[in-house]
């Protein structure tokens, strides 16, 4: 694969196809090079590269393909003899159904050994549906709290609940204001009515509920939305001092720009998901300039690993990427642990084990272990805000690298 | 007070929703023809407008007669190869044709401009004006002036000029046009040119305010059914009371509703009167 620093996503997604259509007709060639080393081993990426989630899944493959590249460049993985990683993506559009279908495929066509995706907890949940029955690990950044709360053994998730996400989006919140010397006492909720959404929604909920603030505004709206204006209305009327939008891209962009149109000024903290990728600060300009958003993991906390990300594809590590990341040098840890690729090697694993070295060092908490759920019990959310184009982690204290700004 | 704002905003959207719905019922109107891919123009148009901003930093109000343009010359072509062969087929392969066409046209554009999403920035897209209590977006007040000036203009064509009284007599009867003289053929591919072009046009206005994405049809294909076959398929009229039906339904159910039950309301509505009156608002007026 060509190092290209000038890369945008554009061209990566085209450059990426060429790889796959050249991995294809090199694959003869490739083939007789691991019967030589012991054979390659198959990992399954499902993602959301067609269809409303599509930017999220590209950014998810860029951080995977990454760490494929650079745990082959250094030989393999050297309990096998050097076997290389071959990467099997499928899109799984942003369709559950698909999804499944796609998983199915991957299993029983391609050999892999487990599954990695699919970003969007709807996703997740219906590949998570296959492999539970097929026995094989997936491993997963979505979050939504029907993921591990199913008691499937075959499920393994890097970043904290949704639920747990949420509340941490309210109480970051409550002390940022606090810092800047605001008690907030209404808040305003808006969520997409997905699994992520929703989920999300309970936590902010639940935070709200405990600290005795009061919601005046608990709003869901459907997934591709195309006019917000009713909901902005809403708040305006609401009289909230603070907004919590848990949102996609699409109607993040919407919400803010409705906001700005109303000069409704209040603080929106957004939910992850679009209020922390390039394209939103693309999309608003300036006007993104002090959104707060909680986010799973950030990458100015662990800049020696996320910088090789910014040089290949030429933006920063989205946290997305950077959890896909860790889910693969996860999986590449269990595999040279268990010396094994059998699924039940592998889950004992991926189980027993705490894994401290690698990618795993970027993610929040810099360790990953997995409880019986598949729950990695180390990561916390932390918050961010945008900074001249930039994600500054903001909270909690011990991380953060700047001190938040607060205009209510 | 909350009531006029959600009317004043209902209206304007409903002013869009009419634009990218006349171009549906005037190919049906004339021709006969469902067009399933009608959505897929109005994708096309965003990303025609999303690119005159990005390469020749055009605002999109201003690069919505390009779009015009531009989809108006491919839908003459797409008339011209594909329609026009299936214009007298069994009308399973009329849908056949447009669905596929629906499919094509979507993939091909997930190809060229990749699946994310774009959106274009400029200065007057985060304003709104103030009229008393009410705030009136920018954004949204010129996609639906823009939207009546095409009406207008349209409406202008359909009355005064001889295409347009000779596109309406195709529509009206077929075989009478033909008996004075007017090609039909040619009507035809003005009609489906000029239906898919103004759907077009539809996009590039509502591009500051959206996203340009391939799927995007998607979300308006149901929208724009809704909108003619409320107003009465294939009646222009209809379709601008249609539309603007639609937009206000919408806006007003949110205010008692949740917003994800905008669409059920909307239905509801939207059966009772096709009960009461199947060809809808406007059906019997063509």
């Amino acid at each position: 694969m060509a190092h290209d620093t000038s890369t945008k996503s554009r061209i990566t997604r085209r450059q990426a196809l060429a790889t796959a259509a050249a991995a294809g007709l090199a694959a003869p060639a490739l083939m007789r090079q691991a019967m030589a080393q012991g054979a390659a081993v198959n990992v399954g990426v499902i993602l959301p590269l067609s269809g409303a989630n599509a930017q999220f899944g590209i950014n998810s493959r860029n951080g995977i393909e990454l760490v494929a590249d650079e745990i082959n460049a250094a030989g393999g993985l050297k309990a096998l003899g050097g076997a290389k990683i071959n990467l099997v993506v499928a899109d799984a559009t942003s369709t559950p159904t698909t999804a499944a279908n796609v998983a199915q495929r991957l299993l029983s066509q391609n050999d892999v050994v487990a599954i990695l995706g699919a970003f969007a907890s709807a996703l997740t949940i219906a590949i998570s549906e296959v492999t539970e029955r097929r026995g094989v690990p997936l491993l997963t950044m979505s979050f939504s709290d029907q993921i591990t709360g199913r008691g499937f053994e075959n499920i393994f998730q890097v970043v904290a609940k949704a639920s747990v996400i949420g509340k941490a989006q309210f109480d970051g919140t409550v002390e940022i204001a606090k810092g800047a010397g605001q008690k907030l006492e209404k808040i305003a909720i808006m969520y997409e009515d997905t699994a992520y959404g929703t989920s999300q929604a309970t936590g902010i909920r639940a935070g709200a509920k405990a600290a005795g603030v009061e919601v005046v505004m608990d709003d869901a709206y459907p997934l591709g939305i195309t006019d917000v204006t009713p909901l902005i209305n809403k708040l305006r009327a609401s009289g909230a001092q603070a907004v919590f939008p848990v949102s996609y891209l699409n109607d993040s962009l919407q919400i803010i720009r409705a906001m700005r149109q109303q000069q409704i000024k209040i603080p929106a903290i957004g939910g992850a998901a679009g209020y922390v990728i390039p394209d939103f600060e693309k999309g608003l300009g300036e006007f993104a300039e002090g959104v707060l958003s909680i986010a799973p993991a950030n990458y100015d906390l662990a800049p020696e690993f996320t910088d090789r990300f910014r040089k290949r594809y030429g933006y920063f590590m989205v946290h997305e990427a950077l959890e896909h990341a860790v889910c693969l040098d996860v999986l590449a840890q269990a595999i040279e642990k268990a010396k094994s690729t059998k699924p039940d090697d592998l889950r004992k694993a991926l189980h027993g084990t705490r894994f401290d070295s690698g990618w795993c060092k970027a993610m929040t908490g810099g360790v990953v272990e997995f409880d019986k759920t598949g729950l990695n019990t180390h990561s916390v959310p932390v918050m961010v805000q945008w900074r001249n184009k930039e994600l500054v982690t903001v909270w909690p204290s011990q991380v953060a690298k700047a001190k938040a700004v607060w205009s209510s | 007070m909350a009531i006029l704002q959600a009317l004043l905003d209902g209206l304007m959207i409903g002013g869009v929703y009419a634009v990218i719905s006349i171009g549906l019922t005037l190919v049906f109107g004339v021709m006969g023809i469902v067009n399933f891919a009608q959505a897929e123009f109005l994708m096309l148009g965003m990303f025609i407008a999303y690119y005159a901003w990005a390469w020749l930093g055009l605002d999109p109000l201003l690069a919505a007669p390009l779009a015009f343009v531009v989809v108006f010359v491919l839908g003459a072509f797409i008339q011209r190869l594909l329609i026009h062969r299936v214009l007298k087929a069994p009308e399973v392969a009329q849908i056949f044709l447009t669905v596929g066409l629906l499919i094509v046209l979507e993939n091909l554009a997930l190809l060229m401009f990749g699946s994310g999403f774009r959106s274009v920035s400029t200065p007057y897209q985060t304003s709104a004006l103030r009229l008393g209590p009410l705030f009136v977006s920018v954004p949204y007040l010129a996609a639906f002036a823009m939207s009546v000036a095409c009406g207008l203009a349209l409406w202008l064509f359909l009355k005064s000029s001889w295409f347009g009284q000779a596109m309406r007599a195709t529509a009206q009867d077929p075989m009478a046009a033909k008996l004075v003289g007017i090609d039909a053929d040619r009507m035809h591919m003005l009609a489906f040119a000029l239906g898919v072009a103004l759907t077009a046009f539809g996009g590039a206005v509502i591009l500051p305010y959206l996203t340009a994405s391939p799927t995007v049809g998607g979300q308006f294909a149901v929208l724009m059914f809704t909108v003619v076959v409320l107003g009465g398929l294939g009646s222009v009229a209809g379709a601008v009371v249609g539309g603007l039906a639609v937009g206000i339904i919408q806006s007003l159910s949110a205010l008692v509703f949740p917003i994800q039950l905008q669409n059920l309301v909307l239905f509801i509505v939207f059966i009772a009167v096709l009960s009461f009156r199947p060809k809808g608002l406007l059906g019997a007026a063509r």
